[in-house]
Formats: structure tokens, sequence, C-alpha cells
């Protein structure tokens, strides 16, 4: 449940993460095509990286002398990780949500006193969540796994940041 | 002081594009003579984003001048979005119009859209609101042809009514009935601050609305924390938090305005956050005809709080 749930917050992550790194990238008015797009393609980054994930979690676990152990080791690490992840996330689709108020001050402040700060604190919350999870595993491979996916998915927002600015590049140099 | 906040410097995209003050013919720039104006106050975060731009023989080139500003641009425009800079205008315009109206005025109202860019306010406008039944024609003007291409550029894409033109938006042929400008009025520094006001001395112009930052003691920190997030160009970064230093205080915009314009009522709308001594990022100097001001209070309804004193 822990790990499915972990999967979950890493498809979301994606998600935000593609429409973060769209953002001040195209200058239309009418954008919902250009965020839906950009959203799918951080999504399948996310699925990306939870595949591989998967397939390291499996390789692992197949070479694994001690495999029951070692899936009750996951779970208890994945659990310790939402403890830290949950949080965050609740924050964050709380104050997406909040934007649905009609007030422009009310939606300005959620950008500029929570979700911009939220999204600096990004990378250090996957880094603490990861830690603290591992922090009590009993095995080696859980702690070598939780470091190769949280490598995976910080690396996530860098390659799409790559790549929309490698599109952006593109664009401009075919306008001027 | 943080050398790169210091106000009384000019902004990295000031120096970087030059046109001549009359044709607006485009003007080479020496990389060298920005970098030594910057040099001259200490500003290495400034000379190192100057340092990085290309240039040819020690200009600086056009081409990747304009990219950088259409790029620089399409940032600042997302930091608009954020502040939901369009329904503030429409917010307070709306008003303004609807005033111009009540006072027997039937043909169609130019806003004019001071040092557009690429044309934010004017897009949004045209896209959000119905600017045929209100009777509204909106033009973006600016003195960077690049600029301006790329805002009649989306505005096509779009099948927006709204439209851009290089030159200047005082001048008797492109002159409205509405002035609207968003972060331009810092530019304009000591005496040019009256002139540009004086400016608006025209019979047929009836009202202005000037957005820009509010300054305040954490206005620079906030913004330096805002567009180190936000913006993803060294310049973008540099200039955005030296307009929030640069930018006028209240008293400075409604002096320079009512000793500019004795014909207007001036005053700033939307200084603080609701009724808490909180200060809005933005706020915004509106000036208007004296004689449409009752109507104008009128109009304002429960957003006349927002409203400073008019004289």
């Amino acid at each position: 449940m822990s790990l499915l749930l972990l999967y979950v917050l890493a498809l979301l992550d994606g998600l935000l993460c593609g429409a973060r790194v769209a953002m001040g990238r195209s200058a239309v008015i009418r954008k919902r095509a250009y965020y839906v797009h950009a959203q799918i393609k951080g999504l399948v980054g996310a699925q990306i990286v939870s595949t591989i994930a998967l397939c390291a979690l499996f390789l692992v676990s197949i070479e694994s002398a001690h495999r029951l152990a070692l899936r009750a080791d996951l779970e208890a690490a994945a659990g310790r990780m939402l403890w830290v992840f949950l949080p965050y996330a609740a924050l964050v689709l709380g104050n997406i949500v909040l934007r649905l108020v009609p007030s422009t001050d009310i939606r300005s402040a959620t950008s500029v006193m929570m979700l911009g700060p939220l999204t600096a604190i990004r990378p250090l919350v996957m880094i603490a969540g990861v830690l603290y999870g591992i922090s009590k595993s009993a095995l080696w491979e859980t702690r070598a796994l939780g470091l190769f996916i949280l490598a995976l998915m910080l690396s996530l927002e860098l390659a799409l940041n790559f790549l929309a600015a490698r599109q952006q590049a593109r664009e401009l140099n075919a306008l001027l | 002081m943080i050398a790169a906040w210091n106000p009384a410097q000019p902004e990295i995209t000031d120096l970087i594009l030059q046109h001549h003050p009359q044709t607006l013919e485009r003007l080479p720039v020496r990389k060298d003579d920005v970098l030594r104006v910057f040099s001259g106050y200490g500003n290495l975060q400034a000379c190192r984003a100057i340092a990085g731009l290309p240039d040819k023989d020690g200009v600086l080139e056009e081409r990747a001048i304009d990219q950088l500003l259409v790029a620089t641009h399409w940032e600042m425009q997302r930091l608009a979005e954020e502040f939901y800079h369009g329904h503030r205008v429409w917010d307070l315009l709306r008003r303004l119009v609807a005033t111009i109206r009540k006072s027997g005025f039937r043909e169609t109202l130019r806003v004019v859209d001071v040092g557009c860019g690429i044309g934010y306010t004017s897009r949004w406008l045209a896209a959000s609101v119905p600017l045929a039944e209100y009777g509204i024609d909106v033009v973006g003007m600016d003195l960077n042809s690049a600029l301006v291409r790329e805002a009649n550029r989306l505005a096509a894409l779009e099948k927006l009514n709204c439209h851009f033109f290089h030159g200047d938006a005082f001048s008797p042929e492109h002159s409205g009935h509405i002035f609207l400008s968003t972060g331009v009025i810092h530019h304009f520094r000591g005496k040019a601050l009256g002139d540009f006001f004086r400016r608006h001395e025209r019979p047929e112009i009836f009202a202005f609305l000037h957005y820009d930052f509010q300054p305040s003691v954490i206005a620079p920190l906030g913004s330096w924390f805002f567009h180190y997030l936000r913006m993803r160009t060294a310049v973008a970064k540099h200039d955005g938090v030296l307009s929030a230093a640069r930018a006028h205080n209240a008293r400075t915009l409604v002096e320079a305005a009512r000793s500019s314009l004795p014909e207007f009522a001036s005053g700033i709308y939307g200084a603080k956050i609701w009724k808490t001594p909180a200060p809005r990022v933005f706020h915004t100097l509106v000036g208007l005809r004296r004689p449409l001001l009752p109507e104008f209070r009128q109009q304002l309804g429960a957003r006349l709080g927002r409203l400073g004193e008019m004289r």
C-alpha cells in the first residue's frame, strides 16, 4: 500500500514538474492545451522514472537472499517516507485548491507565499523524505534502492527542464 | 547596500537596446559601454549577465538581444499571470469606462497600452472581455520592434482583436482616450517622470492607469526571492529585482502627476491588501479629468476604500 501511494505521489510530482518547466515558455493567453500537453509530458516522465525504479526493485529482489525481509523492509521505509511526502503533497494541493477562490489577492498570495517557497524546497523535501525513510532500514538493498530512486526523481525536473529549454530555443530561433 | 539593488543605476535592458529618439531606428550598442556603466556601480551580477551576451566585434548582436528580450517577456508574462494582472486591470478599467460612458461619450474608446512589450495586458483584455460590446479598441505601443512583432504574432495566433504598433504612444496618430501601462513608469527618473505625465495633456485623453511595483522595505528581498525562483535568464533575474528597488513611491508619483497635469485628479489605487497595512506588490497611479471624479467614485462602489486621496 505504501509503495503504491509513493507511486501515485511520483506521478503527481511529474505532473506538476511538467507544468512548472512549461511556465514562462509560452506567451499565449489561452494556455489550457499547452499546460495539459506539458503535464502529460511530466506524467510520462514520472512513469518512465517509476518503471526504471520498479525494474531496479525487481532485480534487487530477485538477487536478494532474503526476499521476504526485503519486501517488509521496503514497505516500512516507504511508510516512513510518506510521513514527509504526504504533508508536503497536502500543502501543495491545498494551495492549488485555494486558487479556486475567486479573489485575485488570495490567488496571488498562494503563488507568492506558498507555491513558490514549496517549489523551492521540493529537492530538500525529497532528500529529507528518502533519508528519513531509509534511516531505520535494516537492509543495504533498501538504502541503495532509496538513494537510486531519489536520484531518479531529482533528475526528472532537470530532464524536463532541459527538453523544454531546447524546444524554447528552437521556437525563438524560428521566430527571430 | 547590495550593488545590484542600487536604485541609482539603470536596468540592463535599458542599455542593451538603444533607439534613435526621433526615428526610433535601432542603434548599435557596444558591450564595453554597458559593462562600464555597471562596473561604475560595482554591480558584478550585472557585469556577469552582460558578459554572457553574444557580441560581434564588441557590438551586441541584435538578434541575440531580441531573442533574450522576447524570452524575458515570456517569463515576465508568467509573473503577470500569477498576479492575475489582467483581472486587476479590467476590474479598474471597466469602472473607468463606465464613468466615461456616463459622461455622455458614445464613440469607441481607444485604450493605449504604453510600453506594452509583448502586449500581455492588451491581449488578455482582448481574450477575456467582449471589447466590442463595451465599445473599446485596445492598442499596444512599444519602442522595441521585436517585442511589437511578437505581440502581433501572438494576437494573430489566438485571433485576438487588438493591435500593436512600433512607435510613440502619445503621437497624434496613435493617441487614445485611456492610457495604461505596467511596470513602465519607474523607467522615467527625475525630470523625465514629469515630462512623461505632461504628455498625457492632450484634449482626447480622459484618464490613465499606470501600474508599477510598490516600493517597501521588503520589496527588493521579496522580489529577489520571487525572481530567483521564477526567472531563468540572468538579465531577467537582475532587472526584476532592480525594478522593485527603483520603483517610485506613491508620493513621488502623485506629486509628479499633479504638478504636471493640473487638469487631472490623480491618486493611488490599491496600495494595501484589503483593510490591512500589508502592501500590495503593485499599486496603481490613477488619473482622470476632474469632472469625471464624482462618477468614478460611484462606479468604484465597494472598491472605493482602495482609492487614495484624489486631487
